[in-house]
């Protein structure tokens, strides 16, 4: 037995949590269907860690990450950040939590505000949680976007999102997780719309950010290739219950649920 | 006679730093019945092709030179009117990110019955519904979810929805912009065999807009690389994937990660994104591009040939250079 004392405390932890949604069928009848998006999910993710999540459309990854950004509460069970259950955080506690933990959303089409112009977008968190002056903020929104290779940053400042590519689009939702310094992110498949030069630059600059802020990441993806690249572990989510986990070389290599091993099978290579 | 032919086609945007370039001086034409990708950076012009060609581009925006010859008639110069007549009927877009695209509020079925009743205002209700079935069958959607709300579907069946959408009115161009980004790995492998399927029964020709090169590779013949505004390389699938010529096309393949790719791979460095503003004509890579010469930053590329199918926009020296130094 692992003596409890000795072990790390997890930045992110999740216990026996489950998500379900339901719905009305209609407005007048009164019966109503669910839709269990997770089912008693378990996951530690360590300080400094990658960690992946891999898996079908529908089978609730991205539930999974607006959990542990506390865009919603969990139905039972109970999420953790650094030890600290979460259920009852209000006020500034709560504010304080969601300075720490980010996420970037899988849709930057949807995500970004259209009202807001890339450099308020990026400086809006650093305005609310009243970090540095004006002359300050700016600097970090220009390194920011400079970091996320959006450069020269001047010419991206003033635009709109509708004035930019999608890929484009997405490097801003990625500067404006990281403005704050957070601790630990969720990534939802934040390169399926960049192409391979600038992911492959994003999962170096993630690593290297893990490395310089010991920063935790869940980095939600179907692309195992990406996943192999950057994560230490990963975990297979197949209709919302968890059915792998390991490390990440081991369960590419000895898959055991035949949903993994059809997602290697169906893996994108160039055979034509 | 190609079905499409684009002859140095250029369009700008209007913003408040300057005339920003986003496709630049491109050509290139496609067969009936072909397949052509376009793969190239995020943010290199590939949707601003397909909305030219769909004469849907934004007010800011303006073809400033070029022609584009569909079926021998110049859609350069068509107005609104015309082109309200031309869309969807002759060329159909999937748009990128169209799962969103989708009135919430509408019943599937509704929303592509509306779509073949604005190209076809004498073809009957009944005729309608066949037609409306016999698509839907195609993109392998039960007839029992045709009344659904599109929320009710799930990512892939939105998309299927989409393409049997951009069918509806036997369209012979059909141009898809990252139809498959938002999916999964399963779900992306189904829509790319139908999209290959319809190309082969119904003979329509495909423009394919990805930034991932194995989906371009999967389901293109042709292959046009693009880098800041400019298409940088051209040739048919296994010339351009098997025998890259162009410095950046040889980039793009090195970044491919693969299931087999060590955790070494050679990573490139940050590029400095190409300043479509200032552009001066020379090469938009010469930044970027480890095998620079003197001559790429005084003098503007050129079309090197390679085979009568396969050409780069580059210096011969340069490219010699590149192939010695690999
Ligand atoms: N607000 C909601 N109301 C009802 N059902 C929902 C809601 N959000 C998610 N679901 C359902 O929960 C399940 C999990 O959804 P989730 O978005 O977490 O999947 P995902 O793994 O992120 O899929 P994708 O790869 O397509 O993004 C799905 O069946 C979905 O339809
Ligand atoms: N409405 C607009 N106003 C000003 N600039 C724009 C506008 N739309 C696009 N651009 C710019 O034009 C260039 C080309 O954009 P486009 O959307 O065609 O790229 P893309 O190749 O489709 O990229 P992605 O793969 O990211 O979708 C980009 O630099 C973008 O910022
Ligand atoms: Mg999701
Ligand atoms: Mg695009």
């Amino acid at each position: 037995m692992e003596d409890k004392e000795k072990r790390p405390i997890p930045v992110m932890e999740l216990k026996g949590v489950t998500k379900e949604y339901c719905l009305r069928d209609s407005f007048f009848s009164r019966g109503s269907t669910c839709v269990i998006a997770m089912n008693n999910v378990n996951l530690a993710i360590q300080k400094g860690e990658i960690f992946g999540l891999v898996g079908q459309s529908g089978s609730g990854k991205t539930t999974t990450g607006r959990l542990m950004v506390k865009l919603e509460n969990p139905s039972k069970g109970v999420i953790k950040l650094n030890g600290e259950p979460l259920s009852n955080i209000q006020g500034k506690a709560l504010k304080s939590y969601r300075s720490k933990v980010q996420m970037i959303f899988q849709d930057p089409y949807q995500s970004l505000n259209p009202h807001l112009s890339i450099s308020e977008t990026i400086l809006e968190p650093l305005i609310v949680n009243k970090i540095g002056d004006a002359h300050s903020r700016e600097q970090k929104v220009i390194n920011t976007l400079d970091i996320v290779g959006l450069a020269p940053a001047r010419e991206y400042y003033n635009r709109y999102p509708h004035q930019l590519s999608g890929g484009q689009r997405q490097r801003v939702a990625i500067a404006r997780a990281i403005v704050l310094d957070p601790e630990f992110i969720v990534a939802d498949e934040p390169t399926s719309m960049l192409d391979a030069t600038i992911a492959i630059q994003l999962f170096k600059l993630l690593k290297q950010i893990r490395k310089k802020y010991n920063m935790a990441f869940l980095f939600i993806t179907h692309n195992l290739a990406a996943a192999k690249y950057l994560c230490d572990r990963i975990a297979v989510i197949h209709n919302g219950v968890i059915v792998e986990t390991g490390s990440t070389n081991v369960v590419i290599r000895y898959p055991q649920h035949p949903y993994t091993k059809k997602l290697i099978e169906t893996h994108p290579g160039f055979n034509f | 006679m190609a079905l499409l032919n684009v002859e140095n086609l250029t369009v700008g945007y209007k913003t408040k730093t300057g005339l920003l370039k986003a496709v630049n001086d491109i050509s290139f034409s496609i067969e009936q019945g072909r397949s052509l990708g376009f793969v190239g950076e995020s943010g290199c012009g590939k949707t601003t092709i397909g909305m030219t060609l769909m004469g849907l581009l934004p007010e800011n925006a303006s073809i400033l030179q070029g022609d584009i010859y569909f079926n021998g008639s110049n859609l350069a110069g068509l107005n609104d009117k015309q082109w309200r007549d031309f869309r969807g009927r002759e060329i159909s877009m999937i748009f990128q990110a169209a799962m969103n695209a989708m009135n919430p509020v509408i019943r599937v079925d509704e929303q592509i019955i509306e779509a073949i009743e604005t190209h076809n205002p004498e073809m009957s209700k009944t005729d309608i519904n066949e037609k409306v079935k016999t698509l839907f069958n195609m993109v392998d959607i039960p007839k029992d979810r045709l009344k659904d709300y599109p929320h009710q579907y799930s990512g892939g069946m939105k998309q299927r929805a989409i393409i049997a959408m951009a069918l509806a009115c036997n369209p012979r161009l059909i141009i898809a912009d990252e139809p498959t980004t938002a999916l999964d790995v399963i779900v992306q492998d189904q829509i790319l065999k139908e999209i290959k399927k319809i190309q082969k029964e119904l003979n329509t020709s495909v423009v394919f807009i990805s930034h991932d090169i194995a989906v371009v590779a999967d389901v293109c013949e042709d292959i046009c690389v693009m880098y800041g505004g400019q298409i940088v390389e051209k040739g048919k699938r296994e010339e351009v994937f098997k025998c890259p010529l162009h410095p950046y096309t040889k980039t793009l393949l090195a970044s491919y990660l693969s299931l087999d790719s060590d955790a070494n791979i050679k990573v490139p460095e940050i590029q400095k994104a190409p300043d479509l503003i200032t552009f001066n004509g020379k090469c938009c890579f010469a930044g970027s591009c480890n095998c620079c010469t003197a001559k790429c930053k005084s003098h503007s590329p050129g079309w090197v040939n390679m085979s009568e199918t396969h050409q780069a926009f580059c210096f011969e020296d340069t490219l010699k250079k590149d192939n010695n130094g690999r």
